[in-house]
């Protein structure tokens, strides 16, 4: 039952999907002027390589036809070629990408340590002063906007305290053998602890920065459902026989209440991927978002399509998974 | 338990970076600290000036600018005009690529032919081959000489050959498009040690190098050791790792920042003037700019100073015409519009508005506060102007030179990296030239750029040109605006080094203490 439950989610994915391509593809369509002309802009283009550059780009032949290229193309996962880059755009992506899972799962691993705990002391203590101090805090994280909280953290322990460096993902001098691409493992697998330091001191301010607002997201959550669940029978029962304060909040209480929590970090993680451009930006971060926003600027729409499909595409996914990982979480909840 | 060894592992690292002395305190190293990463390090395919940049730290052209934008020799010892469609070089000898390989005319001859073959990039055509104009050809003399085969006059070739790097035939061909564009073997003071994309270059004084051209003072080798080029985009953190001594040099400098790094005691501002033209194009095919009195008002109507002084922080060259002072060819003598308000409204008055006219000022997003600011002076002396602030694309479109032009005036810019007039001159103000949004029209023009396109002459060439700019200013087909510098911040340490107006690093002579 589970099975056919869960193929009937996947095939819903696939409208979604196909919606998602066509908005992706009438991008190129959609914005005024001729993208040709644009992307030369600024570089005292002739007409003959205006020309040159609509053949490249498919634009002298019929919408239709461009559709049903892109989308074949899409499904092998290609995307044409990376005009500014004169490379393969998913060429272009894959090398970025490492970085930006990276960091995000830093973001990540930093908003569930701090949102959790937070979130606990805050339900256990409620009214007290810690969750005072909590709640006012997690407001902090939502309303600070990114690029400005980094900036800040930036100037705070670079430029002034020198603590941690300025920009970048590791230092010449430290870089670990690239076996997977992803620094911190790569030090670890090569048993170099300098590399480690050195990748996890470029990783702290940019993972906080970006993981400061689903942290605070996920510490209401927490906080909320941790409140409910210990105003449950169970919990007075538990008490009631006698155990320990702890053993009920870690054991009864927690475990119940993290659902919610563990669903929202679910969907939660797919928005890391949009803060990811300015997080980037700010710590010229070598990932994607960074290449994105570059590419934006210098409207680079071949690689810009396939970015933002690639996002659409983890986006639905991830909630997919929340979805499945709700159900499975909670028994109760039935497909 | 695991977790928590993992928090103090990780908190423990962390203090060992911050235990560490920064990789920059070391005497030779330099550090940058850059807006965008090269695309590539083909220097055949590309058409990126920030990538032209970084390559030619690695790379050498046959001619280079001096630091006053003069055109000098680089690879070649001189070059020599054999009839208007033949042009002939003479290497220098002694040249060795970053491999140890000597540089030759075979090389020379497949680095053209290959930017000029279509599809010898792996199958594409090098993006920079329309930078070589009417260039037939590059054929091989003798063991030191290159003959360049044009199939029309064109003068302005040795200017254009700064755009194009060397590279060597053995190792191009052996590395192929893939390779050419991760890899180098240049011939420049400085080779690869590492590219992490996205992230930053790794450069080391080249042994070999040949010490560069002689006409660029203090030729030789490298000053420092190691050059670290880190990519930083966003512009407060490039300029927050300057102020926290984490690079040497930062390039594009935003003007609000002058202030910060002028403060700190251990960095400066350094400004050099652009390449790039502003200029609000006036629609010359209609009313009321089609009368040269209305144009000229208008010039008179604008304090180009106060807006200089006001929005550009001072950092900009105010123009009389359409041409930078450094220049090929530029008019010292040209008149000037001053800010006179009375003179603009009796101008109006003379041409049939008495009181005064309206019209519209397009400009895209970034110039919207520029645009704001010309438009209250303007309106100041009877021109009184309203701001439509669109799209870059809807305004390009507006103004196209084949569309319909019906807009008034244009907040537009025009980019001449090469400072030959050839490059903005005749694209920007010959009748029909691709970018005359202005729609302006003179036979005496034309026929002067024709001349001066050419004229091989430089000295002749020079003085058609500044014939030319005298009657495009007395015409004002445009409001002449500025030439806006490029600004950089630099580290106390740093010595030798000063910014080029070609935007190339030009990091020979870079020391720091």
């Amino acid at each position: 039952m589970r099975s056919v439950a869960l193929l009937q989610r996947l095939l819903h994915l696939v409208p979604v999907l196909f919606g998602v391509t066509v908005i992706v593809f009438l991008m190129m369509s959609l914005t005024p002027g001729d993208p040709a002309e644009i992307m030369l802009a600024n570089q005292n283009a002739t007409p003959e390589q205006v020309a040159s550059l609509r053949h490249d780009m498919g634009l002298d032949r019929s919408l239709p036809t461009r559709f049903v290229t892109f989308v074949g193309h899409a499904v092998q996962g290609e995307f044409g070629l990376s005009l500014f880059h004169r490379r393969p755009v998913a060429a272009v992506i894959a090398e970025r990408l490492p970085a930006t899972i990276e960091l995000s799962a830093a973001a990540l691993l930093f908003a569930l340590f701090m949102a959790i705990p937070l979130g606990v002391v805050a339900a256990v203590h409620r009214g007290g002063i810690l969750d005072r101090l909590a709640t006012v805090g997690s407001l902090f994280g939502v309303s600070l906007p990114g690029f400005w909280f980094g900036i800040l953290l930036l100037l705070a322990f670079a430029v002034n305290l020198r603590l941690l460096p300025v920009s970048g993902a590791i230092d010449f001098a430290h870089q670990p053998p690239g076996l997977t691409g992803f620094l911190v493992i790569d030090s670890v697998l090569a048993g170099r602890m300098d590399s480690l330091g050195n990748a996890l001191a470029h990783l702290l301010l940019p993972a906080i920065t970006l993981g400061l607002p689903m942290a605070a997201i996920l510490m209401r959550v927490t906080r909320a459902s941790m409140l409910e669940v210990l105003r449950q029978d169970y919990i007075t029962f538990a008490e009631a026989k006698g155990l320990g304060r702890t053993r009920i909040l870690a054991l009864h209480a927690l475990k119940n209440a993290l659902l919610p929590t563990v669903t929202v970090a679910a969907i939660e993680t797919g928005s890391l991927l949009g803060g990811n451009m300015v997080v980037e930006t700010v710590f010229g971060w070598p990932g994607l978002g960074r290449l994105v926003v570059e590419s934006i600027f210098v409207r680079n729409y071949p690689l810009v399509q396939a970015a933002v499909l690639l996002y659409a595409v983890t986006y639905v996914l991830v909630n997919f998974v929340a979805d499945m990982l709700y159900t499975v979480l909670n028994p109760r909840v039935r497909m | 338990m695991r977790l928590k060894h993992a928090i103090i592992a990780a908190v423990a690292a962390a203090g060992l970076h911050c235990a560490m002395p920064p990789i920059g305190a070391q005497a030779a190293e330099l550090r940058i600290g850059f807006t965008l990463d090269p695309l590539t390090l083909d220097p055949a395919n590309h058409r990126s000036r920030e990538t032209e940049s970084v390559l030619r730290t690695m790379y050498n052209g046959l001619v280079a600018h001096d630091p006053a934008m003069k055109l000098v020799p680089e690879l070649v010892e001189s070059w020599q005009w054999i009839d208007p469609r033949t042009m002939e070089v003479t290497l220098r000898s002694g040249v060795k690529f970053h491999s140890g390989a000597p540089m030759t005319a075979d090389d020379i001859v497949y680095t053209f032919t290959r930017l000029l073959t279509d599809g010898a990039l792996g199958g594409q055509t090098s993006p920079r081959k329309s930078l070589l104009g009417p260039t037939k050809a590059v054929v091989k003399v003798d063991d030191r000489s290159v003959r360049f085969e044009l199939s029309e006059p064109w003068p302005v070739l040795p200017a254009m050959l700064t755009f194009q790097e060397v590279v060597s035939k053995s190792f191009a061909e052996k590395a192929g498009a893939a390779g050419m564009a991760t890899q180098e073997d240049g011939t420049g003071p400085f080779r690869l040690v590492q590219w992490r994309r996205g992230d930053s270059l790794v450069l080391e004084r080249f042994p070999g190098y040949f010490g560069g051209a002689p006409a660029i003072p203090v030729a030789g080798k490298a000053c420092t050791d190691r050059v670290i080029i880190k990519i930083i985009p966003e512009n407060a953190s490039r300029v927050a790792a300057l102020l926290a001594g984490d690079v040497d040099i930062i390039n594009e400098l935003p003007a609000h920042d002058i202030r910060n790094v002028e403060a700190n005691p251990n960095t400066r501002v350094m400004a050099v003037n652009g390449t790039r033209t502003f200029f609000v194009a006036l629609n010359n095919n209609r009313a009321p700019f089609n009368d040269v009195r209305v144009r000229q008002a208008a010039n008179h109507a604008l304090n180009r100073k106060l807006i200089i002084a006001k929005l550009l922080n001072g950092r900009a060259e105010p123009l009389n015409g359409v041409m930078s002072p450094a220049a090929f060819g530029f008019n010292p003598d040209l008149p000037t519009y001053g800010y006179d308000v009375n003179r603009a409204k009796a101008l109006l008055a003379e041409a049939g508005h008495p009181n005064g006219i309206d019209v519209t000022l397009d400009a895209d997003g970034p110039q919207k506060d520029m645009a704001e600011a010309i438009a209250a002076l303007l309106t100041q002396a009877g021109i009184r102007t309203k701001v439509a602030v669109g799209d870059g694309s809807q305004v390009r479109d507006k103004w196209a030179v084949n569309g319909k032009r019906e807009g008034d005036m244009w907040i537009t810019s025009w980019g001449n990296g090469s400072l030959d007039p050839t490059d903005i001159f005749e694209p920007t103000l010959a009748t029909g030239g691709r970018g005359n949004s202005a729609g302006y029209s003179n036979k005496q023009v034309d026929a002067l750029l024709a001349e001066g396109g050419r004229e091989t002459d430089t000295a002749k060439r020079a003085a058609i040109y500044r014939t030319a700019q005298a009657i495009v200013t007395k015409e004002a087909p445009w409001i002449f605006l500025w030439l806006p510098q490029d600004l950089y911040g630099v580290s106390a340490r740093l010595s030798g080094w000063s910014p080029a107006a070609s935007g190339w690093l030009n990091l020979r002579d870079a020391c720091v203490q």
